[in-house]
């Protein structure tokens, strides 16, 4: 704690910093919200996360939990979530092959 | 502005000796002044302009991997004063991509006894796996994953508690005679993660010194003899050299050399091109394993289960490609079959997009219901990485590397060995472990689950030798006072490059020619236009350009130095590859397609005369290349077909291998 009242003094040049940083983050959230909307809104170009910031709801998890964590067939206690990994003779998650 | 927050801090401290050790404690001077140890580095000039900082530790680890952290804080443990040299932070190495899980004979699912596992991986390896290396991992296998266990690593569990165990390819009971074993033990799907998150949690229970974005240039060795480790710290442009009586490699793979791989941009093979530059041999660098549909850029996998839910490859044409070459099984061939249909038909000019480089894997034909069903994610997956909407339109895939077998060649101990008058010769003061490494326990191909068994085994291997042969504390042994030089004129020469190419452009050229040349199909036609067109990519490396002139964080420059390790490891892999004249494992030859061992396997034994040791194929590659010219000397080394204890666990005779 002795640190904090060393800091100290250097916190008038730190605030004023501070208070830049939080002005402008601010100024983002206000943005981001979709509250300027007498404003244009900003084009996004075709790319796949501009795709994902023109949907407001946030895209559900397609890989269900299992309930307490449980997968009902195997019984496995913290397993994977979703079908068997390895059904397909390799390891698939949401499509891709992971090499391990 | 932090920073120049703290450098006020240190000087208002470092004036006032009244306040308590623990601020003063808290300086900016965080690596060298780690929780308060201070270490004795001294700054010289001996080494040309450029100052450099001479630090001594008992132990030095190249690689914060899973095997690195393994080893480092093994040797912490053991009481060894030992530093961590690595390029990336710990958490961030290319371990945290393996998700599926660790092999182990834990015998929780069903009755299970390693020397099975042994057998398995014997025979996944083609019978190019070093038996005494394989005998000791699959030994230590349950050991190492119970201990694993005990660090905290959170892995899924039945409803007794034990370990649960999953069926994964290759693994089999009673000598193969006895169904699918189950053996891969995971965390949930992220098992790499939670491993490196594991032991880097534990590794900061000891007093390891980590080096955290220091570039290993090379190693210094002297008379034979591994003396340590020179590195550039990446942040602020100082040289660093890390004497020490042991030096452990832990650096990765080198997927980066091809164009299609799945490997972070970070995995440049630094330690084996430390290694060659030394003066040292590569063992095994041509066995590559692919696998068919990544994605075309991004290089992430797709799945075999969207060609087995009903996904066909179609080639610029929009034929169903695979029909021609394996009519009766067509998309649901073999991996390696439809790895060299697709390249196949790239080279015959019927690839796809505006190189025709690659192919097309369609998934739109199918219902979309029963693409939710059966495979949920890719939807989102094809979004991300290839831009493309599943339902819609086709992906485009290629070829992928994804793990490469070879690496510096080992015992099962983990020190690095060189062959000497027909002996295998210990390198003192050198290990390895990991991917880096070639112990060879893949041989020359490996099996799924096994590499991260592979990091944890021999990580440990690696410690436990160093605690065995030396003491902590050990005084180290006189060093030249200009070791390291032509490491750091290499560097200044980079630094200030006026060539007329730049790093991106040479890159590019060494990752397409590989790709072409030395992927999945092997001719020996092929391999050697490749040989050639790779040696003057080597040669164009003197025009080599950069720009940033700058010495703080100088990304450009860090580049071109991992653009030189790549250029080593890749030109060894097309040159062994195309000396090697047989088809064993993942290396596979259109004009060799049979296994040349010393002894005819598929016919009954008695009778045949053995071949000798130069005219078959069942010997490790040992490759060294002259830095100067880019010239590629190979030899050979036989395979270590005894176990370690024959009563314990019977070597395996080598048989054809047929799944």
């Amino acid at each position: 704690m002795s640190l904090l009242r060393v800091c100290a003094f250097t916190s008038k040049r730190l605030n004023t910093q501070l208070l830049f940083v939080d002005l402008s983050f601010a100024g983002c959230l206000r943005t981001a919200s979709g509250a300027a909307k007498d404003k244009e809104p900003l084009r996004k170009a075709k790319t796949p996360q501009g795709r994902f910031d023109m949907d407001d709801e946030k895209p559900k998890d397609p890989l269900q939990k299992f309930p307490d964590d449980v997968n009902p067939a195997t019984k496995e206690q913290g397993g994977p979530r979703g079908p068997e990994p390895t059904r397909y003779g390799d390891w698939e998650r949401k499509g891709r092959c992971v090499d391990f | 502005m932090m920073a120049g927050v703290s450098r006020i801090l240190i000087r208002r401290l470092s004036s006032s000796q009244s306040l308590p050790p623990s601020v003063r404690c808290c300086s900016r001077n965080f690596h060298f002044n780690i929780n308060g140890k201070r270490d004795d580095a001294k700054v010289s000039n001996d080494i040309s302009q450029y100052p450099v900082v001479d630090h001594h530790f008992d132990a030095v680890v190249v690689g914060a991997g899973g095997a690195g952290l393994r080893a480092a804080f093994g040797l912490s443990e053991a009481g060894f004063n030992t530093a961590c040299v690595t390029k990336l932070f710990p958490t961030r190495s290319h371990t945290v991509a393996a998700q599926g899980g660790i092999n182990a004979a834990l015998g929780n699912m069903e009755a299970d006894d390693w020397r099975w596992h042994f057998y398995d991986t014997v025979k996944g390896s083609d019978w190019l796996g070093d038996q005494d290396a394989i005998h000791y991992m699959t030994e230590q296998a349950p050991a190492s994953v119970v201990e694993l266990e005990n660090f905290g690593m959170p892995f899924s569990r039945t409803e007794d508690g034990k370990i649960y165990q999953r069926a994964f390819g290759g693994q089999s009971l009673k000598f193969g005679k006895g169904g699918q074993a189950h053996r891969c033990c995971c965390v949930a799907d992220r098992t790499g993660h939670s491993l490196l998150h594991t032991l880097y949690g534990r590794s900061l229970r000891f007093d390891t010194s980590y080096f955290v974005e220091y570039f290993a240039l090379d190693l210094l060795m002297e008379d034979g003899e591994c003396k340590g480790v020179i590195a550039f710290c990446m942040e602020d442009g100082s040289i660093h050299r890390f004497r020490s009586k042991n030096t452990v490699i832990a650096t990765g793979g080198y997927g980066r050399t091809y164009f299609s791989c799945t490997s972070a941009h970070t995995s440049t093979g630094d330690g084996n091109a430390m290694v060659t530059r030394a003066g040292l041999p590569c063992q095994d660098l041509e066995f590559v394993q692919f696998h068919p549909t990544g994605i075309y850029g991004a290089g992430c996998l797709i799945t075999e289960g969207c060609r087995g839910e009903g996904g066909i490859l179609i080639n610029s044409e929009g034929e169903r490609f695979m029909e021609r070459y394996a009519p009766n099984a067509k998309d649901l061939a073999s991996r390696d079959v439809v790895s060299r249909s697709m390249t196949i038909e790239i080279r015959e000019g019927r690839g796809c997009g505006p190189e025709k480089d690659h192919v097309y894997l369609q998934l739109h034909h199918l219902p979309p219901q029963q693409l939710a069903v059966r495979l949920p994610g890719i939807s989102e997956t094809a979004m991300i990485f290839a831009g493309v909407e599943v339902t819609k339109e086709p992906i485009p895939v290629l070829p992928t590397v994804h793990y490469n077998m070879g690496g510096v060649p080992t015992n099962y101990k983990g020190q690095v060995i060189t062959h000497v008058g027909g002996e295998d010769k210990v390198v003192p003061g050198l290990y390895a472990c990991g991917e880096a490494a070639c112990a060879s326990v893949h041989g020359a191909n490996r099996l799924g689950a096994n590499s991260l068994l592979d990091l944890v085994v021999f990580g440990r291997a690696c410690a436990l030798t160093i605690a065995e042969t030396g003491t902590p504390g050990e005084k180290l042994s006189p060093l030249k006072p200009n070791a390291g030089e032509e490491s750091v004129a290499n560097l200044d020469k980079i630094r200030f490059a006026e060539g007329t190419i730049r790093t991106s452009e040479i890159r590019l050229n060494m990752q397409k020619t590989m790709q072409n040349h030395a992927a999945v199909f092997r001719t020996g036609d092929l391999l050697k236009e490749g040989c050639d067109k790779m040696d003057a990519i080597y040669q164009s490396m003197e025009d080599i350009k950069t720009f940033d002139r700058g010495i703080v964080w100088n990304t450009d420059l860090v580049e071109s130095l991992e653009l030189q390790n790549l250029m080593l490891n890749a030109v060894q892999t097309i040159h062994s590859a195309e000396a090697r004249k047989e088809s064993r494992g993942a290396h596979a030859r259109e004009d060799y397609q049979d296994r040349m061992d010393e002894l005819d396997y598929a016919k009954p034994l008695a009778g045949q005369e053995k071949k000798s040791f130069d005219q078959h194929w069942r010997k490790h590659t040992l490759s060294t290349v002259d830095i100067k010219t880019g010239k590629v000397t190979l030899g050979y080394r036989p395979v270590i077909d005894r176990s370690l204890d024959q009563e314990e666990c019977s070597a395996i005779p080598p048989a054809i291998r047929s799944y």
